[in-house]
């Protein structure tokens, strides 16, 4: 679905004057290049390799995706993933989830608090593969996050990021060595 | 990795490099195994069987190779990292089009980059290994996990504590005499207390009112002797506490020295990397946590010990079998206390979060008044804090609540153990076993032992506290500098101010070069303008030539000398800078003028401040050259200041100037005024202008634009003009801009 009417209604409210670049997504074509970038065909213009970023990467992920050129100059925002063809979305999708990489906890094997840092070992899963991973978190109470009432995210010191999508379905072990670092 | 690669019918003895990365090309997690040979790189995917962890450190006992990919390196053109989010993509291009040959999670980057520069370093035919282990120390060496901070090399999870400790006490080193003293006047005192129970409850029971008894009757001495064992332990306590009040500042005061000399010492980058709160908390807090560890916490500790032992040693020669029941109770009471203060430390640590986050929403609040007013946001801050304030309420009941329950839990333990001594003491007297005196005092013992049971189970924490400070504190009073002096300096007499500059790269982070391969060279005595967008390098440009920071690669001479071979204090002492973030040091104008030549007479200040075109206004100012600028100083427009730091450069006389954007945020009529003291300034200097208005470079000799981290078009005004290049379009660009400023004025 589309919403030309979005970037034609031109009203006297000030910020509504401000074309924000949404793409007609009629018109856009995603694909995957041979070499594994992602190109750009958009009216009639071509964009070898473009690169791909959430304006809500936390509260709405899948709205407002910026899409910019190699060299990170904007040629528009997708409003919504929804609105482009299945294929498209699968391309998108895919090279979202590249740069977005954050595997999700599905247990806490170990939290050992050392020195104001706590590390961690976690059972991960991302894209279908389950592997384990130690890693280590400097300033808890700024890296391990309550985003709403049910998501934790994890920052650990390399810039990895991990979630744990649901905090009331972890399991009670997992949970309890969890508990006095979430806040 | 060998044997994988082995059964990948890969050449093993060829190989120079390899890495372990973790994901697919299509972002999927995957073990892949890259290693490179003199003309290919090998891409192994599988799995690895993990059997356990050791640290960072996965202890493999198989890989299932999945796929084998290779790539000729002879196909590949120039190879780039790309940092994306938590991932980031090693690339290159092959047939003219951009190939994808690895992703990878964001901890693997730093193994990327190497492999990069292995075979960076292949195609240029030396050895593989040049300059690709020099952040080996990113990493821990004994647990293989990444440190923390990675400016700071320690590995909290291996971190040796006993080696802090002994370097604590090396600054104890010069006190001996009185650290002596302390503890003999603690042992004293600790030995006098604990006989005190034993005076006034064995002796006095047994010897003074048992008919019979050695003393019997000497009421009044015995007293006179209690109280005297009291004045004697109090006495002793007052000096040692008089003592170490007049050692430890001292030991302190060296230590905030010391770290802040080190300071002194460290480079620009060094600071730029850390927080200025941090450095100040470790100046003050860290130093403070540790003076109060050994003012407060290591007397206790000593004390305690003493007076555990001493008792525990007393009852045991008494009465054994009394003493073996209160050795089961010290155990039990310890761990229960423990339990105890982990769970308290918890409900501390996030009562702590919860208070300091009421306090940033406060300050928030307060600096944020105008704002909340102008946008009617008053009840909604009300209600932030209310939030906040009311988790923090919830907590503060939990944690009185808890200390409600559990403290008196543990005392009626211990006083259950009490009650079994009674009796069962009470027994023994009345079997003639043991006498009331022994039955009182091992009472009397047993109550002693309560305060440093509970002091003992949670001194341990503020001991890790004050270790983590203190190696805090060694941390900066170790670290190196990044910008190191030269081994073997070359001292000019005199420089004439030729620089060149040659291939030069540069990063402020890994990956994000900010100059790549830029050269440039500035003849002496002339005045060089670099013109560029916002971004393009040009300060870091200055930042280089005055070595406060070093490049990464190429080399950066000044009259032919490499300026890694010049003394920093010459090099420093030649190179002027005069930019727009100015810096006032708490003081008056004349010691600031004077900072770059403390010597200079007032005269020369003055001569300098005139050059400067900053006469008139000290003048003007009621205390003139005396008064006091700086933080709680005299308030000072942004031109006036500097006005100081030109003069501040006329004073230093400098054989190379660079004006890194002086002029940028004055106004017209002040950017004149303080262009006509900066070319008095620049004569018969060399001098880079960096520089976002041309009008402000009409007198360089040459321009040069740079874009990109490199010089894009290089020559005179007239020449860069007729290239009709870069340089053309900015300079139509702002003239048309005053063009349509004039108009509107017309």
């Amino acid at each position: 679905m589309t919403h030309p009417s979005v970037l034609e209604k031109q009203t006297t409210e000030p910020e509504q004057n401000t074309d924000i670049g949404l793409l007609d997504t009629r018109e856009t074509d995603f694909y995957k290049t041979d070499g594994g970038f992602t190109g750009l065909r958009y009216k009639g213009k071509t964009f070898p390799r473009v690169s791909f970023r959430r304006a809500l990467p936390i509260g709405k992920p899948d709205s407002y995706i910026s899409v910019a050129d190699d060299e990170n100059k904007e040629i528009g925002i997708i409003r919504d993933i929804g609105d482009l063809s299945h294929t498209q979305r699968d391309v998108v999708r895919e090279d979202l989830a590249k740069r977005y990489f954050c595997p999700s906890v599905q247990s806490v094997k170990s939290v050992k608090d050392k020195m104001g840092y706590v590390y961690m070992e976690l059972i991960l899963t991302g894209a279908g593969t389950t592997y384990e991973k130690s890693c280590a978190i400097n300033d808890v109470n700024r890296n391990i996050r309550m985003i709403d009432g049910s998501r934790l995210l994890i920052f650990d010191v390399d810039g990895n990021r991990y979630i744990i999508e649901n905090i009331q379905a972890l399991d009670k072990k997992s949970m309890s060595r969890l508990e006095p670092y979430m806040f | 990795m060998a044997p994988a690669f082995q059964a990948a019918n890969v050449t093993v003895s060829g190989l120079v490099y390899a890495i372990h990365t973790d994901m697919t090309p299509e972002g999927n997690h995957a073990d892949a195994y890259v290693a490179v040979d003199s003309d290919t790189l090998y891409i192994l995917y599988g799995e690895e069987q993990v059997v356990r962890m050791q640290g960072a450190r996965r202890i493999v006992s198989a890989f299932a190779a999945h796929k084998l990919v290779t790539h000729p390196l002879n196909a590949l053109g120039e190879l780039k990292c790309e940092r994306l989010l938590t991932t980031a993509r090693l690339w290159g291009e092959a047939d003219g089009e951009a190939l994808v040959l690895l992703v990878f999670s964001i901890g693997c980057l730093p193994f990327a980059e190497r492999l990069i520069k292995v075979i960076n370093n292949l195609r240029q035919g030396i050895d593989p290994l040049r300059e690709v282990f020099t952040d080996e120390h990113v990493f821990c060496l004994k647990c293989g996990m990444r440190f923390p901070e990675p400016e700071r090399k320690v590995c909290p999870r291996c971190l040796d504590s006993k080696s802090i400790t002994r370097r604590l006490m090396t600054f104890f080193a010069n006190y001996r005499k009185q650290v002596f003293s302390i503890l003999a006047v603690m042992f004293l005192s600790t030995a006098v207390s604990i006989l005190a129970p034993y005076i006034s409850s064995k002796l006095f029971f047994d010897e003074v009112l048992t008919p019979g008894g050695g003393y019997y009757g000497m009421v009044g001495a015995f007293v006179a002797l209690i109280i005297l064992a009291r004045g004697v332990t109090t006495g002793m306590n007052v000096v040692y506490q008089y003592v170490l009040a007049k050692t430890v500042p001292w030991i302190i005061y060296d230590l905030k020295l010391k770290i802040f000399e080190a300071m002194q010492r460290l480079s620009v980058n060094f600071y730029a990397s850390k927080r200025t709160g941090s450095l100040m908390n470790r100046v003050t807090r860290d130093a403070t946590n540790i003076y109060w560890f050994f003012v407060d916490g290591l007397p206790f500790v000593i004390v305690n010990i003493f007076t555990f032992t001493g008792i525990i040693t007393i009852m045991c020669l008494m009465n054994t079998e009394l003493a073996v029941i209160c050795l089961i109770i010290i155990p039990i009471s310890l761990v229960l206390f423990r339990v105890l203060w982990s769970v308290f430390r918890r409900f501390h640590h996030k009562n702590w979060v919860y208070g300091s986050q009421l306090n940033s929403m406060v300050s928030d609040s307060v600096n944020g008044q105008r704002v909340i007013k102008a946008f009617a946001r008053e009840e909604e801050e009300s209600n932030r804090f209310s939030g906040i304030s009311r988790k923090q309420t919830d907590m503060d009941i939990g944690v009185e609540n808890t200390a409600f329950t559990a403290f008196p839990l543990i005392y009626l333990f211990m006083f259950t153990g009490q009650v079994v001594i009674t009796a069962l003491g009470g027994r023994m007297v009345l079997e003639d076993r043991i006498t009331i005196g022994t039955l009182m005092t091992f009472i009397a013992f047993l109550n002693m032992l309560y305060g440093p049971l509970e002091f003992m189970s949670w001194v341990s924490n503020w001991w890790a506290r004050c270790v983590d400070s203190a190696q805090r504190v060694f941390e900066i009073i170790d670290a190196k500098p990044d910008v190191q002096e030269p081994d073997d300096p070359i001292t000019p007499e005199h420089l004439r101010g030729d620089i060149q500059l040659s291939g030069v790269w540069f990063e402020y982070e890994p990956a994000v070069p900010v100059l790549k391969g830029l050269d440039l060279q500035v003849k002496a005595g002339t005045l060089l303008g670099i013109v560029g967008k916002t971004g393009a390098g040009k300060s870091t440009l200055a930042n280089l030539i005055a070595r406060l920071y070093d490049v990464t690669e190429g080399e950066i001479r000044i009259d032919g000398v490499p300026i890694k071979r010049l003394p920093l204090a010459l090099l420093r002492a030649n190179i002027g800078i005069v930019s727009q973030e100015i810096y006032l040091f708490i003081g008056t104008i004349a010691d600031n003028i004077r900072y770059a030549r403390p010597g200079a007479s007032i005269e020369e200040v003055i001569r300098a401040a005139k050059a400067a075109s900053a006469h008139d206004f000290i003048m003007r100012l009621p205390d003139a050259y005396e008064t006091r600028v700086g933080a709680g100083g005299q308030d000072l427009s942004g031109g006036e200041k500097q006005r100081l730091s030109i003069a501040r450069a006329i004073l230093q006389n400098p054989r190379i100037l660079i004006l890194d954007e002086a002029t940028a945020a004055m106004d017209t009529q002040t950017e004149a005024e303080i262009q006509a003291s900066l070319s008095r300034l620049q004569k018969g200097r060399t001098t880079l202008s960096i520089a976002h208005r041309l009008s402000t470079l009409r007198d360089a000799d040459s321009l040069a634009v740079i874009h990109e981290g490199r010089v894009l078009e290089a020559g005179t005004h007239a020449e860069l003009i007729a290239l009709k290049g870069e340089y053309h379009k900015l300079y139509g660009m702002q003239t048309e801009a005053l063009n349509v400023i004039s108009e509107s004025d017309a």
